[in-house]
Formats: C-alpha cells, sequence, structure tokens
C-alpha cells in the first residue's frame, strides 16, 4: 500500500516551473531515497508534500486521504515528520529543551497551563531516553546553537523523529558532514527508523546506496526514473543526468 | 539546597519588608512604590510579548488604559459595584480587546507588529480623547472614593485609606506576577519561546502558531489590563494622558530593555531603577525624558541583555576566571 501519493504535481515560483507532472508513491516500510542535481527541486517537492507550500496544481494523497491543502502542523499531528537541509531547532535552548518541544507534541501537551514543564517527570524521563538513544545525553544542558556539527544534525533529524512520525522525510540528514559523522548519522538513521517509511533526499551515494531500498531520481522537476539501486545504478539515462558527474565508480 | 534556603529567606525578608513599608515611609514614598509595582506588572506583561514571543508591542497602553477606563466607568455608573469585580472586569474588557484584535496581530511579526499595535493604541487613544461625553476628554474621569473591599462578606475594609489600599495593591499585584511566573514555566510557556526561536520548526512540530500566539497575546493584554485598573485606583484619576498616550506604551518597553528581556525579573528591574530616577532627577530638573533617554541608549549600546543580562556575563566571566587560575 502507498502511505504517500502525488498525482500530477505542478509548482512554480511566480512562472518558474520548479515541479513538472510529479507521480511519487512511497510504499509503506520502504527506505526511499530521492536524489538528482542541484535545483533539480527536491527540496521543493518536501515543502509541497508537508504542506510549507501549497501545490498550484495536483494532488498529495497521505495514508488514502487527500492532504494537498493541509499546513505543516496538521500534517505532523496526522504522522508526517520532517528534517531540514539547513539544520533548524531551537539554537538558544538546551538539547534537552528542543527535545522536549517534540515529546511535548508527540503527547498533545499544548495548552498546559496548569501544571510546571519541569515537575512532569514523564515528559522528562521520555527526553532523556530519547537523548541517550541519540549518544546526546552528554551534552543534555547545552545550547543547540553550541553543539559540535554532527551533533547538531544528530539533534535536528531526531527532533523530526521525537514525533513519532509514521512517515519520515529526512532532507540531506548528512548534509556538510566529515566522513565519520556521515558514518555515524547513517548508524542513527538506519537504528531509529528501523520498521517505518522514510523518504530521504541524499548527494551522498554512499550513504544513498547504503540506506535505501528503493531509488526515485528527480531531474528539472520531473520524475527521471525509479527502482531498486542496483537498476538505478545501470540506468544510462540517470548516469547522464546525475551519476556521471560524479564520476561514481 | 543551600540556595533553595536562600531564596526562602530572601522571599521572607521582602515580605517583612512590604509588610512594614507603611511604618518606614510617608505616604507620597508609599505611593510612588505602589506607582513601581503597578508598572511592574505592566512591564512585565510586556515582556510576554517582547522577550518571550519576539514581538515588539509598540502599543501595549491600550489594554492598560482599557483597563484603567473600564474601571472609572463601571465606578462612575454603577452605584455600590464590589472593588474586586470592578478590577477583574478591568482585565476582562482589555482581554476581550486582545482577542478582537488577534485575528489581525497573530498574522503579523516584526515592524508590521509593532506598527500594528502602535496604530490600534493611537484610534484608542484619539477615540477616548474625542469622546468627551463618555471619557471627560483630556480631563478624564477622577474616581471620587473606592468601595470598601468586602471578603466573604465578613470584613469590609475601607480602601480610600492609604495604607489599606497599599495592602490590597500589593497583594494583588504580587499574586498576578507569581501566575505570570508560573504561566512562563508551564509546558504552554515553553511553547512560546519555541515560537520566537523558530516558528517553523514548531510549526512542523505540530504546533498551530496562530493559536499558540493569541492566546499569549491575551493572557499579555488582559493581566495589562489589571495593571491599568490598578493603576486607576491608585492615582484615582483616569485621563488619556497618563494610561493611553504613546509615553505609556513606550515606558514599559524602557523598562524591559533596561533591565532586561530576556529574564522574567528584568522589567521589574527596570521599572524599579526608572522610578527611583525620576523621583531624583525631578529634584534637580523636569527633563526628565533627557535622563531617560540617556540611560536607554546607553544599555542598548553597552549591555543589549539589559542590566540582568550585564550581571550574568560579569558572573559569568567571573567565574570562569576563578576557574582557570
Amino acid at each position: 500500500m502507498n502511505i504517500l501519493e502525488t498525482k500530477g504535481l505542478y509548482h512554480n515560483f511566480k512562472g518558474l516551473e520548479v515541479l513538472f507532472d510529479v507521480n511519487l508513491q512511497v510504499r509503506e516500510g520502504e527506505r526511499l531515497a530521492l536524489i538528482g542535481p542541484n535545483g533539480a527541486g527536491k527540496t521543493t517537492l518536501f515543502n509541497v508534500i508537508t504542506g510549507n507550500y501549497h501545490a498550484s496544481q495536483g494532488h498529495v494523497f497521505f495514508k488514502g486521504k487527500e492532504v494537498t491543502k493541509l499546513t505543516p502542523h496538521q500534517l505532523t499531528r496526522i504522522g508526517m515528520g520532517r528534517s531540514f537541509q539547513i539544520t533548524s531547532t531551537f539554537a538558544r535552548l538546551t538539547a534537552f529543551q528542543n527535545i522536549r518541544q517534540a515529546v511535548l507534541s508527540k503527547n498533545k501537551i499544548r495548552f498546559q497551563m496548569l501544571r510546571k514543564l519541569d515537575k512532569m517527570n514523564k515528559i522528562t524521563e521520555e527526553t532523556d531516553e530519547i537523548l541517550k538513544r541519540i549518544n546526546l545525553d552528554g551534552q543534555r544542558d547545552i545550547p543547540a546553537g553550541m553543539l559540535s556539527y554532527g551533533k547538531h544534525r544528530a539533534l535536528e533529524i531526531s527532533m523530526a523523529l521525537a514525533t513519532d512520525p509514521d512517515l519520515i522525510m529526512l532532507d540531506e540528514p548528512t548534509a556538510g558532514m566529515s566522513r565519520d559523522e556521515t558514518h555515524t548519522a547513517v548508524e542513527l538513521i538506519r537504528r531509529l527508523t528501523e520498521g517505518k517509511t522514510v523518504v530521504i533526499i541524499e548527494h551522498d551515494m554512499d550513504v544513498v546506496f547504503s540506506l535505501a531500498d528503493r531509488i526515485t531520481v528527480l531531474h528539472y522537476g520531473q520524475l527521471l526514473a525509479s527502482g531498486p539501486p542496483a537498476e538505478i545504478r545501470e540506468n544510462q539515462e540517470v548516469k547522464d543526468a546525475y551519476l556521471g558527474e560524479l564520476e561514481y565508480g | 539546597m543551600r540556595t533553595k534556603l536562600l531564596t526562602w529567606i530572601l522571599w521572607g525578608l521582602v515580605i517583612i519588608l512590604l509588610f512594614f513599608l507603611p511604618k518606614l515611609v510617608n505616604l507620597y514614598y508609599l505611593s510612588l512604590f505602589l506607582g513601581f509595582v503597578i508598572y511592574s506588572l505592566y512591564a512585565v506583561t510586556l515582556n510576554l510579548l517582547l522577550g518571550y514571543m519576539g514581538v515588539l508591542s509598540f502599543g501595549h497602553a491600550m489594554f492598560f488604559g482599557t483597563g484603567a477606563y473600564t474601571v472609572a466607568l463601571l465606578l462612575k455608573h454603577i452605584q455600590g459595584i464590589p472593588l474586586l469585580p470592578t478590577i477583574l472586569l478591568g482585565g476582562l474588557a482589555a482581554g476581550l480587546l486582545a482577542v478582537i484584535l488577534s485575528p489581525l496581530l497573530v498574522r503579523v511579526s516584526g515592524t508590521a507588529f509593532a506598527m500594528l499595535t502602535l496604530a490600534f493604541s493611537q484610534l484608542i487613544f484619539v477615540a477616548a480623547l474625542k469622546f468627551r461625553e463618555v471619557t471627560g476628554g483630556e480631563d478624564g474621569i477622577g474616581l471620587a472614593s473606592l468601595p470598601p473591599l468586602k471578603l466573604l462578606g465578613l470584613f469590609s475594609v475601607d480602601m480610600n485609606d492609604k495604607i489599606n489600599f497599599y495592602y490590597f495593591a500589593i497583594i494583588f499585584v504580587a499574586l498576578c506576577l507569581f501566575l505570570l511566573w508560573f504561566y512562563t514555566k508551564t509546558p504552554f510557556g515553553s511553547l512560546i519561546v519555541g515560537v520566537r526561536d523558530n516558528a517553523l520548526r514548531m510549526d512542523y512540530l505540530g504546533f498551530n502558531l496562530s493559536h499558540i500566539r493569541a492566546i499569549n497575546l491575551i493572557v499579555s493584554g488582559t493581566f495589562a489590563g489589571l495593571a491599568g485598573a490598578t493603576h486607576g485606583m491608585l492615582m484615582k484619576l483616569v485621563s488619556t494622558v497618563g494610561v493611553l498616550d504613546i509615553g505609556t506604551c513606550f515606558k514599559p518597553l524602557m523598562m524591559a530593555y533596561i533591565g532586561g528581556v530576556g529574564s522574567f525579573f528584568g522589567p521589574i528591574l527596570g521599572s524599579g531603577i526608572l522610578h527611583i530616577l525620576e523621583d531624583v532627577v525631578i529634584r534637580f530638573t523636569d527633563r526628565i525624558g533627557l535622563v531617560n533617554g540617556t540611560i536607554f541608549v546607553l544599555v542598548v549600546l553597552f549591555a543589549p541583555q539589559g542590566l540582568i543580562g550585564l550581571f550574568n556575563t560579569v558572573k559569568a566571566k567571573w567565574f570562569q576566571k576563578e576557574k582557570v587560575s
């Protein structure tokens, strides 16, 4: 069954067509990588699907329901999670407080004004547990903006996961990371997204081929090809458009 | 543990001092002190928007003034209305104003928010000035006498007695401040800070930004109204200049910035400093604005986090040096 589906999706920025008749299908439980050259429209596609932008034409279906016009918070509440290419945390809040915001959302605590947050032990415990799982318990009380790059990225990804989404959309989770950090991040993603549906935008082909069950290639706003990693690697069109440039061996 | 004990001792001392204050100072200083206390509450409500939610309200006096005018009108037109409901209705009226404005105000931030709040407050200011039959125009409405405070139908305390009113106002404002402090410590308080720091992320975490902004605006407006209501009773006169004019919009801003917008207690410190300063400066010159303005500029230039921020920086540096050596 498809957990996410787009039908004839178009998006333009003031006349510039960024997405052109995109028909994307994401099956429940799979790990799909979305690849393509810079400016292919990958992040725009994420923004349209997650409700940050509204499609100029076409439809988005999530869990069988049309969600084209929903906003990010509505989509999050029905089980969609998203991380950002440019790290987007609460820089002045500590790692603990960052994750706690997500834990509050997961527990549907939104307008609670009668209890002190510090005294809500269940929330604190749950947050600490997540911090431990992502090896950030040592940096619990450090402001997010002062974390090392790799740790900050890990925090970014975990915040998207902490709301316990059914579909996780990761936008270049390893962008700007060193070799070691990338390795750690891939392990982390694999561990945290076990048994979940993941859509991941990625430039690092090692990451793509090690994480993804299936690859979809986006080129100038259009879907070029879709299939298992081995098939995509041999696809001539994809090689011409993208892989060839990287001289992937 | 030790710091906790110290905190309790400190608060104990503050309460004892507040209790004996009417015995220590004359009525002039008692009234000045109440002015400081009421303005502290007013500045804290502004800081709920400025420091906690990251929007600059340039027209906060509209809530303060609405509270004050509501009290004045109620006391003038309704014979025998009890004290507490009058004040609470003042807050409620200001909260209602916030409810009415919130659909517009939650959609904007930054300069647009500042300009929009300024515009609405000026609109209300001019309306109060021109609608003489009701508001008394520039002369305002004088409060001849305050109703007695009736508690549980047992006690009846005369509120026209300055010292009785002092105790009432101190307890009332302290309660409001405690409620607001608690409010910032609740889960909802942390969501407000989240909206300030990264609204997009809050949206993606599943929080409705407009709801959070609107509720915080209503809370801030209501309590600013309560401050205005108490202020009107203290001054026994409610007129446009004093509760609705641009100066009343600007004062809590200066207090918050001078004390520090990053902390709950910053605006209270700022309110204290400005009130003491005003009392001292007026003995030498009546150009208070010049002195206040200079201090405001200096603080913004050299201590953008306010005096509490400056204190924290110095403390952090001092402790670091100690660790190194």
